[in-house]
């Protein structure tokens, strides 16, 4: 088994010259990504995804810790010789050479025979559906395409991981849909270890097999995109999973009650006593019918109506309830009965609620 | 609108004929005038006395040539190799004393070259290097690097690292890494301050005279004495030689890197048809 492992990989930067400015540090990350897995780091700009990325690369030093791919210590091998590839945010394609030049570099570099590192560089365009484009020069092509040359140019050599920056934050939309599809289909085809660095969560959740969430330098949870979502381990996670509806309140005698007495309902013992959140996912708040007793096994909370917003297929709803907010998502026929200002009563599944602790 | 446009080029086109090509027109008609004086407009007389005197093997005009090319060559040569690393070091590192060297760098253009000469020229004495090829080249290092590594400097300043991490991670060791990705995108400003090493080296008298002592002759140094109440018509002669030297020298630079330009793209063009072909 070739996976890549990261072992209490520790960076401490300098504090910078502007002063207040707070030292950034790496927390010691421990993390196994399997072969053929396809890992996504998520977090926010500045969270240090990056930086881990960089030191799994080899490209910045570690203060501590070891990088091993299956039983090869790789922490002291040069970024050149780890046998990585690299996708960054911009293509890099080198601006003197060819297309294929480009894609064919990193086979030129292991001293492949031209004839067979053309062939191949053209067989690896034809993948990224470029055939045909290798003998233009880079600046010719689009910036969807540039990336795409990217993407070829880093997996011809059959790389150990592919490492991958933010490779589409630079592009528009609809082009980063298309590239997302492809890396998706390309990743499965080739089975290569991919270690994805991104902060748009919908990115991540597409495509990945696993996602780490990183905030602030430090390693929150790592999880399956429905485990991390329907059960964040904590508010921060929660909250860059776009879960907005975070209630303060405390568990005690096996229920849970909001700080403002709003919500209050049995717990299971999954959750132990004290003080927690509340997350209720969006999805899982239904619109309970006119003059209809909740069901067994389920909140129940009445509220007014503040704001309903067309969103794409769905009606995004803000519902006041007491001194909360909170955000349901609701489908075109059950919000044909409601209106903003109307007093509506809400329901949720209590397998669907999920309690943080604090 | 055409019309403007052209009145405007017209303009320009005099103004560049006036200032450049104009001021050749007497030094061309002393060099075959034969006792040129106030107050003639024309030269009385023609004649290639001096033209003669010039282009004959007697008057080392073909050796000094031969010398001022060889020492500008590899004074640029040697620039080449010092200001790529220099100014790799100055554009991309942060260190303490890096205004001291920046500074001892480029002092050469601030500091009037006949102040240091004075004391390279002493040093050189003692240690044997006057009178020698070796010892001019060095001392024409100090007025032509500056601008050698200001122009890579600035190169290096539009050359991201993330290139050469880009490379690395494609496999590319040290050397594949300024070969293949940080010494194609420097060619230009290796071009540019190759042509100012070149030309300040041609131009050199003061600093060739002391140091090659009269031995190491030049182009400038034979021009000098003609030049400063010698034969008009010689010293006019030697400065249109002169001048035709460093425009041919330039020339042939901007020729070759068109070529090397030219043949990239070339190859990229043709490969382009045959991918239409497919």
């Amino acid at each position: 088994m070739n996976d890549l492992r990261i072992i209490n990989i520790k960076k401490q930067f300098k504090q910078t010259e502007r002063r207040g400015d707070p030292a950034f540090s790496l927390q010691p990350i421990q993390l196994t990504i399997r072969e053929g897995e396809f890992f996504s780091l998520l977090g926010p700009s500045g969270c240090g995804k990056t930086t881990l990325l960089k030191l799994v690369a080899g490209l910045l030093q570690a203060d501590s810790g070891e990088i091993w791919v299956g039983d090869t210590n790789l922490t002291k091998v040069p970024s050149e010789s780890r046998k990585f590839a690299m996708v960054f945010q911009q293509s890099l394609l080198f601006p003197h050479m060819s297309v294929e030049d480009n894609v064919a570099f990193g086979l030129k570099m292991q001293k492949v025979g031209k004839k067979q590192r053309l062939d191949k560089a053209r067989a690896m365009l034809e993948r990224v559906g470029l055939a045909g484009y290798g003998s233009r020069l880079p600046d010719e092509l689009s910036g969807g395409q540039q990336q795409r040359v990217a993407l070829a140019r880093a997996l011809v050599a059959n790389p150990r991981v592919l490492l991958m920056d933010e490779p589409f934050s630079a592009l528009d939309p609809i082009l980063r849909e298309e590239m997302r599809e492809l890396l998706g289909r390309i990743q499965k085809e080739f089975r290569v270890t991919v270690l994805f660095v991104t902060h748009d969560r919908e990115e991540a959740f597409y495509l990945s097999d696993r996602i780490g969430i990183m905030n602030e330098g430090e390693l929150l949870q790592v999880g399956n995109a429905r485990d991390l979502y329907e059960r964040p381990a904590s508010t921060t996670a929660a909250t860059f999973l776009g879960l907005k509806n975070i209630i303060e309140g405390t568990v005690s005698d096996g229920r849970f009650s909001s700080i403002g007495g709003n919500f209050e309902f049995a717990v299971n013992d999954r959750f132990q006593a004290g003080q927690g959140f509340l997350v209720l996912r969006p999805e899982a708040v239904e619109l309970m019918p006119n003059a209809s007793l909740p069901p067994k096994g389920s909140l129940h909370v009445s509220g007014v109506i503040q704001q309903l917003r067309f969103k794409h297929g769905f009606y995004l709803c803000k519902v006041q309830v007491g001194d909360e907010q909170l955000e349901c998502v609701f489908s075109s026929r059950q919000r044909e009965n409601a209106t903003a200002g109307q007093k509506v009563d809400l329901m949720v599944d209590l397998k669907d609620v999920w309690i943080v602790e604090k | 609108m055409e019309r403007r446009s052209n009145l405007i080029r017209l303009f320009f086109f005099s103004i560049v004929f006036l200032v450049i090509v104009f001021p050749f027109l007497p030094l061309l008609l002393s060099s075959v005038s034969f006792g040129w004086q106030w107050p003639n407009v024309l030269p009385e007389s023609y004649s290639f006395r001096a033209w003669e005197y010039v282009l004959a093997g007697s008057s080392g005009t073909w050796p000094a040539v031969g010398a001022s090319l060889l020492i500008a060559g590899i004074v640029t040569a040697v620039n080449i190799l010092l200001a790529v690393p220099a100014a790799n070091a100055l554009s991309r590192n942060k260190f303490t004393g890096k205004w001291l060297a920046e500074a001892i760098i480029f002092a050469p253009i601030v500091i009037p070259p006949f102040v240091a000469v004075m004391g390279i020229h002493l040093t050189f004495l003692r240690l044997g290097l006057t009178e020698t090829i070796f010892g001019v080249v060095l001392a024409h290092l100090s007025p032509t690097l500056p601008y050698m590594v200001r122009a890579v400097m600035i190169s290096y300043n539009t050359l991201s690292v993330d290139w050469e991490d880009q490379a690395r991670m494609l496999g590319a060791g040290p050397f594949s890494r300024f070969f293949h990705v940080v010494l194609p995108h420097l060619m230009p400003g290796i071009a540019a301050g190759a042509s100012l090493s070149i030309l300040i080296s041609l131009s050199q008298y003061l600093i060739t005279f002391l140091i090659g002592s009269g031995q190491v002759v030049t182009l400038p140094i034979l021009l000098f004495p003609f030049i400063s109440g010698g034969d008009p018509a010689i010293a006019s002669a030697y400065s249109l030689l002169f001048a035709g030297m460093a425009i041919l020298t330039l020339l042939v630079m901007d020729v070759s890197l068109k070529n090397y330009y030219k043949n990239k793209k070339a190859s990229t063009v043709k490969g382009q048809q045959r991918g239409v072909e497919m």
